[in-house]
């Protein structure tokens, strides 16, 4: 057996994986009547439905060629999603200039065309921005400094 | 009779779009959606997600109306970055690249910007007629809906964004099922039962629309953006010349009629709107030309036909949405996160509850057309500068806004952690070429459709023969199974796939 469509295959299995797991979690909800059908009925049709696509796609994809799955961008995907993550994290922690500041420079590595010196005036100007704009401007519920370091 | 009643909205509408306030909130829409359109890798969804917290401060009509402008002013805009750098500005600007890039090389940047300005704003002052004409009759039709039809009519909208999305249909079909799923995570309305939520507070409303959408175009966009570093071949920075010649408007005439008809058509359609249309144009073009074989080289239908499709269906793409309250796309379903915001539930008696508000919105549109003109094309140099930002920057500010965006949904961090994960989802789908707006859809449609099917049960005792004993969800469950039945059969998939490729 050879696998001729790889991307197809992939996102065969990924649906699988996807029905299955609702399917196992939906498996105790109550199902109801067909007058009133509860709550069970359309996440475990869904889940067949998606599970039956997967394998649909995937004997498809031993059958007929189709494209590679190309390379993944590891940097940028890591490093967007820990900026992303670490602005969740900070936000009410340690105020929006310290939050930004460590946010964008976890995002600035994300791709090796960062040029250091542009990228720090870029960011001094996004933090007073960001100041202005949505604490001062629109007045969201954030701090800017960290607690003791500030006057709000 | 009809007409007298339809000056007599528009009188209303007058009244209210051209106050002060609703003029400046229809101009500011209409300058951050051209700004929008003019960036690469900013699109009208996310912008539309940044500026719903801000929307809270205004009144609703103010609101809607600067969301409006946001959607078709990008329309505008995605032309410009398409004909000066041969990148899409916006994705339904893709076929303009073809041709306008062509255009620009050979000097005839000027042409094809005013070209394209002026047909999108013919084709956005027909829509606007056009959805001012359609409204009331089709309101009075969806009041008549019982719940069985509109399950029906969800099920048809489904199937077109099915049929509609670019690539594999079975993908499509899979969009649609995890969509719909992801739509089911939180409490059961009915019962109050938990669903999928693994016992996370955050989950208990169910995932937002606005993290879902964010994560998916927003922050997945910035990271396949920043895999492939992009090259701006920005061909002058200085547009001379800037009205074309009367050969120019000869030859242009026909593909800007062609294009807004076709694409206010398209814009009708569930999973359709501005990128559907401005597809089909580019193809109508190529097919009713005598010379398609120069398509590509630079020709002034290849830039008029698809800019004035993708205006027209941009604009008729809000007639689904403000008479049946069913959103056709992604850009749709963030209006309707707008109305909710002001406590306007969207459906056929918004027309009545809200006169006011609804006609404004629509002769907004016109002067928001007549804004983005005079926007586009004397301050076109002003547009370009912005090209100059280049994206290892942007990105890092796209990003930021989206944070900031989202956290002030709610003021919750942990929204926040949730277009992380949506990012990564987008990217992996992005990876696997499937389209994601046919799970946007699944993801509003779904618990619609539970509600109604429900109630449509409830109704019939528990019956599930009404489906097909209404005469209106019969023929749109028929008409459903029909498009199927024409995609499954390989000759017309054939013939959609070289549509696409084109």
């Amino acid at each position: 057996m050879r696998i001729r469509n790889r991307q197809d295959f992939a996102t065969g299995l990924f649906f699988i994986a996807i029905g299955l797991g609702a399917y196992w979690i939906a498996a105790d909800y109550p199902m109801g009547t067909a007058m009133r059908p509860d709550t069970g009925v359309l996440p475990k049709a869904l889940a067949w439905l998606l599970a039956g696509t997967g394998i649909i796609l995937a004997g498809k994809s031993l059958v007929a060629d189709g494209p590679h799955l190309t390379e993944w961008a590891w940097r940028p995907a890591l490093m967007i999603t820990l900026a992303t993550i670490a602005f969740a994290l900070l936000v009410d922690r340690v105020g929006l200039a310290i939050t930004m500041l460590v946010s964008m420079t976890l995002a600035a590595f994300g791709t090796p065309e960062t040029r250091w010196r542009e990228y720090a005036l870029f960011a001094i100007f996004m933090v007073v921005l960001g100041v202005v704009v949505f604490i001062l401007g629109l007045g969201m519920p954030i701090r800017i400094l960290p607690q003791g370091l500030s006057w709000r | 009779m009809a007409l007298d009643g339809l000056l007599a909205n528009l009188a209303l509408g007058l009244s209210v779009a051209a106050t002060m306030q609703n003029l400046m909130w229809c101009l500011m829409g209409a300058v951050i959606g051209t700004a929008v359109g003019v960036l690469p890798g900013v699109g009208p969804v996310a912008t539309m997600a940044l500026l719903l917290p801000v929307t809270y401060v205004l009144p609703a009509d103010g609101a809607l109306i600067m969301l409006a402008g946001i959607y078709y002013g990008a329309q505008y805009g995605g032309s410009t970055t398409a004909i000066l750098v041969n990148l899409p500005g916006e994705s339904s600007s893709v076929v303009t690249t073809l041709d306008g890039y062509q255009m620009a090389r050979q000097g005839r940047a000027g042409p094809a910007l005013a070209i394209a300005a002026i047909g999108s704003f013919f084709a956005g002052c027909v829509a606007t007629i056009l959805i001012a004409a359609a409204a009331p009759p089709l309101t009075r039709l969806a009041q008549q809906f019982a719940p069985a039809d509109y399950f029906s009519l969800m099920v048809l909208g489904l199937v077109f964004s099915i049929v509609l999305a670019r690539g594999s249909i079975i993908k499509a079909f899979g969009m649609v099922f995890l969509g719909m799923l992801l739509g089911l995570v939180g409490t059961d309305v009915n019962t109050g039962n938990l669903r999928f939520t693994f016992g996370i507070s955050d989950l208990f409303d169910g995932l937002g629309f606005v993290p879902l959408a964010m994560g998916i175009f927003g922050i997945a966009e910035i990271i396949a953006n920043l895999t492939n570093p992009e090259r701006r071949d920005l061909v002058s920075s200085k547009v001379s010349n800037l009205w074309p010649s009367r050969e120019d408007f000869r030859r242009s005439r026909g593909p800007i009629l062609r294009g807004t008809i076709l694409g206010s058509v398209l814009g009708l359609l569930p999973g359709g709107g501005a990128v559907l249309g401005s597809f089909s144009a580019y193809t109508l073009e190529k097919k009713v030309s005598k010379t398609p074989e120069k398509f590509g080289t630079g020709m002034i239908e290849g830039v008029a036909g698809p800019e004035s499709a993708n205006n027209a269906a941009a604009q008729t793409s809000f007639i689904p949405m403000l008479t049946l309250g069913i959103p056709s796309n992604a850009v749709m379903a963030m209006m309707i996160g707008g109305m909710m915001i002001h406590g306007i539930i969207p459906g056929p008696q918004v027309m009545e509850q809200r006169p006011g508000l609804f006609w404004g919105m629509i002769v907004s549109m016109w002067f928001g057309n007549l804004m983005l003109i005079i926007l586009n094309l004397p301050m076109i140099g002003l547009w370009v500068r912005l090209l100059l930002v280049p994206y290892r920057l942007l990105a890092i500010a796209v990003l930021f806004f989206c944070c900031i965006g989202v956290y002030s949904l709610n003021n919750s961090a942990n929204e926040v952690l949730f277009i992380a994960g949506f990012g990564l989802l987008g990217y992996l789908l992005i990876k696997l070429d499937c389209e994601p707006a046919p799970l946007l859809l699944g993801f509003i449609l779904g618990p619609m459709m539970e509600v109604y099917m429900r109630r449509a049960m409830l109704l019939s005792r528990g019956d599930p023969w009404v489906f097909f004993q209404r005469p209106l969800s019969f023929a749109f469950l028929i008409l459903a199974g029909i498009l199927l039945l024409l995609v499954v059969l390989p000759a017309i998939r054939k013939g959609r796939e070289t549509a696409f490729q084109e």
